[in-house]
């Protein structure tokens, strides 16, 4: 069911002008493509920063609530700039991108790096004034979520990039649970009809 | 001087063979090029910015430099690598490629810039014996440099 409703959404989507003419435009579709992937720099970049200082591994001399705070704004500037970007590349090619496999993966691995972000964000501003802040390690739950985050994002970057690719497209020959999986609503029921 | 046998070479090296012919494995490298991408432009950032007294002014610059300078050779060393990898999947049409020139001029100048003058001048002098006028056209050279790389090598891939 969900299935047919994000289908739908998105052949309304395609039916905008708008849409075909950005995905048509080669310079355009282009710049905002370039400007999602090079705003990794500032978003992803901050982010990592941060990360890498709750491990330990960067920054270790300088209070980990400095860095998170002082790094909390150009992270979410850069955030800002992915999200309307991103969702402008989605309203370009709405029905390819809901009926990949890759970009329902990476939408999962958002939420899921979203959950992680809002519970570490709470440890992490907990931090300031407490004895830790200055330790070049943080306690053991600031670092599990400062490592999934890294993972989360790194297969947020991969899953992104693989978008690109037509392995598990629609009109591939896949098995019936890859359809499912990427919403190729028409190819399965062309299977239910051979079954049934 | 003409450097085609060596695109020549990499076109039909063990590199080539598994680049081409997995797209998988060229993706994940891809990934770590795009990782190391996110690294070096936030290490380049913060330190540039810090120069230019935009973020983090209450930690001192020689802090911030010496801790993104660390991370920004991890990060060059693991974009060269990957760099290298995904150009054997296409490099002899990268030898004819004027993005990818363009984006190797400027990773040249990059690396001089950094190795020869930021490097030596941000880890020898005394930040505050340094003129600010010069911190901050080091830092808007630096940052120039580095998006140009970025942005062209974007590029790459849509020319």
């Amino acid at each position: 069911m969900l299935n047919e409703w994000l289908l739908a959404f998105a052949r309304w989507l395609d039916g905008f002008s708008w849409s075909t003419q950005l995905h048509e435009s080669f310079y355009m579709y282009a710049w905002i493509e370039s400007t999602h992937v090079l705003t990794l720099m500032v978003f992803l970049g901050m982010l990592f920063i941060i990360d890498l200082r709750m491990l330990g591994f960067a920054f270790t001399g300088v209070p980990a609530s400095t860095i998170a705070e002082r790094l909390d704004l150009p992270m979410k500037i850069g955030m800002t700039i992915m999200v309307l970007t991103g969702f402008v590349l989605f309203f370009a090619i709405p029905v390819r991108s809901t009926q990949s496999i890759w970009f329902r993966m990476k939408v999962i691995l958002m939420i899921g790096a979203i959950v992680n972000a809002l519970i570490f964000r709470r440890k992490m501003l907990a931090a300031k004034g407490s004895a830790w802040d200055r330790d070049a390690k943080m306690p053991g739950d600031l670092r599990v979520g400062a490592g999934l985050s890294l993972g989360l994002w790194s297969a947020i970057v991969i899953t992104g990039r693989t978008i690109a690719y037509d392995w598990y497209d629609c009109f591939q020959k896949l098995p019936y649970f890859m359809y499912w999986a990427a919403g190729c609503v028409d190819e399965m029921a062309a299977l239910d009809r051979q079954g049934g | 001087m003409d450097v085609f046998w060596f695109f020549d070479w990499l076109d039909t090296s063990l590199l080539a063979d598994i680049s081409k012919a997995y797209g998988g494995v060229f993706a994940v490298v891809q990934m770590f090029h795009l990782l190391g991408l996110a690294l070096m432009g936030g290490s380049v950032l913060l330190s540039d910015l810090r120069f230019l007294g935009v973020v983090m002014t209450d930690v001192p610059s020689k802090v911030v430099f010496d801790n993104t300078q660390k991370l920004f050779t991890l990060a060059l060393v693991v974009l060269v690598l990957s760099g290298i990898f995904m150009a054997s999947a296409v490099a002899l049409k990268l030898y004819y490629n004027e993005a990818f020139w363009a984006k190797m001029a400027g990773l040249g100048l990059g690396i001089l810039f950094v190795y020869l003058i930021r490097k030596p001048l941000f880890t020898r002098f005394d930040h505050d014996s340094i003129s600010p006028a010069a911190v901050k056209v080091a830092a808007l050279c630096s940052l120039t440099i580095w998006f140009t790389v970025a942005a062209s090598g974007r590029w790459i891939g849509f020319s």
